[in-house]
């Protein structure tokens, strides 16, 4: 049996792989993409849309059919139910989508050490504990500065008032240290802020403190009509009202109502474009009318029945 | 008095839309003779402004009406029109409503319109229109709001409410302290 005729018809369907090309294509496979750099036909272009689309769809279609072919050259693998071709690393660099992240403000630590010239080492977390004879976090959970407190006893120095409670001491201590650092942590963000914005720290400190100062004079019952002045303590002046003359020219305010009233028109006839309830309405009676005629349909078929 | 500012401007037109629409126009712009609005003790006056001219020797204090009061600011910001404006929203209205001579005593007493009681609508009246209410006679009584559509009256029966009571002409005996 001579199946030939049948295969060549099969292979007339679909279109040859091979394409050919002017000027060859340059691929960069890792981003799956192809660059044609041949021109264009602007007699074609120009045509009709109809004819401009078809153009343009073969181009893409030989350029994707030119990317594939090199796609069945590379390397692949074989996994349990597919074979997947090795694309290679990415030629073209695509540009960064979100912006670079902005630089963060020194804080004065960070200052201070540059200019000293200090520089951060790494140290081991872990630190040997000759007390205890192990390893211990350098600080924080389970550290031996923090164990100190949960001692079960601790020695009294020579000096101190034998009756003061060690625990309570160190407790406070500790606590101290922990709000002056963050005393300070506030204080750096403050600067950042200030140096953002294009002030002097202090500057921004003084108006900030100036405000919160005019803000509680005015928290009284006679808003601060009555408090003691301070020296130096900012006038503060409040916003006159300000209103046109009273016989002014006669024009220049018909011209200005006329205004106000085009505006105010312009506001209404954007409302009254669709009046919504009278549209649900108009809907709503619809759907009545159609469900009437839907059940008198079918009582009439009903009764047809019958 | 002084002169309205932008927002009381808008504020007072937006509420004289709702009566006569685009006709403000003819408010502002007169052949006669220029026209101005003006704010005393929270009340906006119409006058012409010769008069204000001469209105303004006298204090603020012994100033006690000039023109035609439109209405009042409310506290709030809202403004509230009087029924001594009737006359200039009779002569521009768009949406008018006569009643018959058995509903004009209710209207007058402050009450609102009933279907039983309408003699005439303006076709097309939207609901929640300003309207202007007048007798037979075509005498203007007083303004109110449609509570329905011209279309949707049909439906409503005798007793229920078509247009609701705004201001009407007993005020100026019910309310002569307050309305000037």
């Amino acid at each position: 049996m001579d199946v030939s005729g049948i295969l060549q018809e099969h292979k007339d369907r679909f279109r040859s792989v091979q394409v050919d090309k002017l000027v060859p294509v340059d691929f960069d496979l890792g981003h799956l993409a192809s660059f044609d750099i041949n021109l264009l036909d602007p007699g074609k272009l120009k045509a009709s849309q109809k004819t401009r689309d078809a153009y343009l769809k073969e181009i893409s279609r030989d350029g994707a059919q030119l990317m594939i072919n090199e796609l069945f050259s590379l390397p692949t693998v074989v996994d349990d139910d597919s074979v997947y071709a090795q694309l290679p690393k990415p030629q073209t660099t695509l540009p960064r989508e979100k912006p670079l992240p902005k630089e963060k403000a020194e804080t004065r630590w960070e200052k201070f050490a540059k200019i000293k010239g200090i520089q951060t080492r790494k140290h081991s977390r872990m630190v040997f504990d000759e007390e205890s004879g192990e390893y211990k976090p350098r600080f924080g959970y389970k550290s031996a500065k923090n164990e100190e407190m949960n001692q079960w006893a601790i020695p009294v120095p020579d000096n101190a008032d034998p009756y003061e409670d060690q625990y309570a001491k160190l407790r406070t201590e500790k606590k101290e240290r922990v709000a002056k650092n963050d005393r300070r942590r506030q204080r750096n963000a403050e600067e950042a802020m200030a140096t953002e914005r294009g002030m002097k720290p202090h500057e921004m400190r003084k108006s900030q403190l100036q405000r919160a100062l005019v803000m509680s004079k005015g928290s009284t019952a006679s808003l601060g009509k009555f408090d003691t002045k301070l020296t130096g303590e900012p006038k503060i002046k409040g916003v006159k009202r300000k209103f046109d003359p009273l016989v002014g020219s006669a024009d220049k305010e018909k011209s200005k109502n006329m205004d106000i009233l085009n505006r105010v028109n312009k506001g209404e006839a954007k409302a009254s474009l669709l009046n919504v309830r009278k549209a649900q309405r108009a809907l709503g009676t619809n759907k009545q009318v159609q469900a009437e005629m839907n059940t008198k349909g079918k009582k009439q078929t009903k009764r047809s029945r019958k | 008095m002084r002169p309205l500012t932008d927002d009381e401007t808008k504020v007072l037109f937006e509420k004289l839309t709702k009566y006569i629409g685009r006709n403000i126009v003819h408010l502002i712009d007169r052949p006669d003779e220029p026209y101005c609005f003006r704010l005393q003790k929270d009340r906006v006056y119409y006058v012409s402004e010769s008069i204000m001219r001469k209105a303004t020797s006298v204090g603020r204090h012994n100033l006690i009406s000039l023109g035609t009061c439109f209405g009042k600011f409310t506290k709030t910001g809202k403004f509230r029109m009087h029924i001594t404006a009737l006359p200039l929203l009779a002569q521009y209205a768009k949406y008018k409503v006569w009643v018959k001579p058995n509903g004009e005593m209710p209207f007058l007493y402050g009450n609102h319109i009933v279907k039983a009681h309408i003699g005439r609508v303006t076709e097309d009246t939207p609901e929640h229109q300003g309207v202007v209410i007048f007798n037979m006679a075509d005498v203007p009584l007083g303004f109110g709001v449609s509570a329905r559509s011209t279309v949707d009256m049909r439906k409503v029966d005798p007793t229920g409410i078509v247009v609701f009571h705004q201001s009407d002409n007993g005020e100026y005996l019910r309310e002569e302290d307050a309305l000037f």
